[in-house]
């Protein structure tokens, strides 16, 4: 993605505006991280449009495919319940941008650990994304850990991957060590998927 | 966390079969009347959920019950309640209640006699989080088909042994409390499968909260743990467990305060590992009691048994160098421990990837539970 001479701004007054404009986006060769970002931020998030995708699991949070971008990016909505939160993980060398629709997430940004991955991670910085914001990262800014901290609120956001990917990197905080998984959907299309549990990936 | 009925995302507005939303009056002049009037006004013996979502300047209204007798799920969350009362116990359908965010705990916060009311058989959720409570309400202790418990963000600093009166509960959440210890009787709750415990102040895991089998979820981060005991590893079951965020000692520890064992103790040592017979009427009583007492030592390798005095070691299990948890072990003497560390001298790094037999097998079962 590069950075266009001139820099759209696009208003997404619906999620299915959202998605056709994403889809107008990524058909071309060159697309923009922040033209990507503003986009996601500018659609207010309305429940009733994402409810059927919005689907939970009481044991951890859960990934709902909304849309599969022609093949360039997969849309999904994530469910957190209260206390959920993921592993530290990286992006596959994909772009990944992360939409607060309902909530708050906490997000906590870590450097890649050193060669043979020894010692404790080390923490960069964290912050607490509320509604309608949207947070971007990829494998070169670092790795991250998403919680929902709140122990009376879910939390629902909107996430979007370019290129898409089905597995990535988990690491343990205290070591640094990594260990693949593959990443399975919850639902599809707002349908529950026969036999998917809910991601088990490292929450430590 | 409620069943996905109860945790809808979405706003207001009535319609739905059997759905009544009703959004308050921000203000005026007897705002509590104003509310009785306007349910009383919408009263109806189909309306299966009701959903209050603004402040309320008093209690619930006493003809709760009248109005709405099929009434199943009831949210009353952040509405300022500092009382659920009775109006609740007339409610004979109601399987879910929703107060969250309020300002229960005091006394008197939930009714009297709550055990004995027809909800008490019907009740499966009941979520108090975001409240006040400092202990766990004894009113509740009578909901003996309530399967589903929330007392996360409140301000409990214990967990009252009482609760294993809550025979059904299958998932508890405890997050966000001041919480430093978990009393064993936790264990005696059958179905429990997912436990929430993040957040508080807790030091160490009672080791019979291993016979939860069927728990599925156990959630420990943000405490104060430094280990775990190795009965942990007994959970078959569990498919969850987070550590994060808890001093988890990293390094192979052993325990320095060692008291060395009194006569007592190394005359019932002898008795046992060299099997002097004895009968009964060989002995006082006291001894014979003491001696039926004798542990053995976890370390297969050893034939020693231990009485009172013992020494805590942390072992750490390995997952392939990918993951190490401290468990505590007991073993009868410092000198008692697996071939490997004994024999080498340089204890760090070759006593860090030690792991016994019988650890490996069950180390295999938790590597499968941390890495998914």
């Amino acid at each position: 993605m590069e950075q266009p001479v001139q820099t759209e701004v696009w208003k997404a007054q619906t999620l299915q505006e959202l998605i056709q404009i994403l889809h107008r986006l990524f058909s071309s060769d060159k697309v923009s991280v922040e033209e990507v970002q503003a986009l996601m931020e500018s659609y207010e998030s309305n429940p009733v449009e994402w409810m059927k995708f919005a689907q939970f699991d009481q044991y951890r949070y859960t990934r709902n495919l909304v849309d599969k971008g022609n093949g360039k990016f997969n849309l999904m909505i994530l469910c957190w319940g209260e206390g959920h939160g993921s592993s530290i993980h990286d992006h596959t060398d994909s772009h990944c941008f992360m939409k607060i629709l309902q909530g708050n997430l906490k997000e906590t940004l870590f450097e890649w650990p050193g060669k043979k991955g020894t010692g404790a991670m080390t923490k960069k910085s964290e912050r607490v994304l509320g509604e309608n914001q949207c947070a971007y990262i990829s494998d070169s800014i670092g790795l991250h850990r998403v919680e929902n901290t709140s122990h009376t609120e879910s939390a629902v956001s909107l996430h979007l991957y370019s290129p898409s990917f089905d597995s990535c990197n988990t690491f343990d905080q205290r070591t640094g060590h990594k260990h693949k998984v593959k990443m399975t959907f919850y639902s599809q299309f707002g349908e529950r998927t026969p036999g998917a549990t809910a991601v088990s990936q490292e929450n430590n | 966390m409620e069943p996905q009925e109860a945790a809808g995302a979405a706003g207001g507005g009535c319609g739905g079969a059997g759905l009544l939303e009703l959004e308050l009056p921000r203000r005026g002049a007897g705002e509590a009347g104003a509310v009785a009037a306007e349910l009383e006004a919408r009263r109806s013996g189909e309306t299966r959920r009701l959903v209050l979502s603004r402040r309320l300047s008093g209690p619930l209204p006493a003809g709760l019950a009248r109005w709405f007798p099929a009434l199943e799920v009831l949210d009353v969350s952040g509405t300022g309640l500092a009382a659920l009362g009775a109006e609740l116990l007339e409610l004979p359908r109601l399987r879910t209640l929703l107060a969250k965010n309020n300002r229960l705990g005091g006394p008197g916060a939930l009714p009297k006699g709550l055990g004995q009311a027809p909800l008490a058989r019907s009740l499966r959720v009941l979520n108090l989080s975001g409240n006040r409570f400092a202990e766990l309400p004894a009113a509740l202790l009578g909901l003996r088909g309530l399967q589903s418990l929330s007392l996360g963000g409140n301000r409990l600093h214990s967990i009252s042994p009482e609760i294993q009166a809550l025979s059904s509960l299958e998932f508890l959440y405890l997050g966000g409390n001041f919480i430093t210890s978990i009393p064993p009787e936790l264990a005696n709750l059958p179905s429990l499968s997912y436990l929430v415990l993040s957040d508080n102040k807790i030091q160490s895991i009672p080791p019979q909260l291993a016979q939860l089998h069927s728990l599925r979820s156990l959630s420990l981060h943000n405490n104060l743990l430094t280990y775990l005991p190795r009965e942990i590893l007994n959970l078959v079951h569990l498919e969850e467990l987070s550590l994060r965020g808890n001093p988890l000692v990293v390094r192979f520890v052993r325990d320095l305060t060692y008291n060395p064992p009194s006569l007592l103790e190394l005359a019932g040592r002898t008795m046992k590992t060299r099997n002097i017979p004895y009968a009964p009427s060989d002995l006082p009583g006291n001894l014979v009691r003491y001696l039926s007492l004798a542990s053995n030592c976890p370390n297969p390798k050893c034939g020693g048994v231990y009485f009172d005095s013992c020494v805590r070691q942390i072992k750490f299990v390995d997952f392939c160098g990918k993951y190490r948890l401290p468990l505590m072990h007991y073993l009868c003497s410092p000198e008692c421990s697996s071939p490997c560390s004994s024999a080498s001298q340089s204890s760090t790094s070759q006593s860090e990837s030690d792991s016994e037999d019988e650890a490996i097998v069950a180390a295999h079962r938790m590597q499968k539970v941390l890495l998914g």
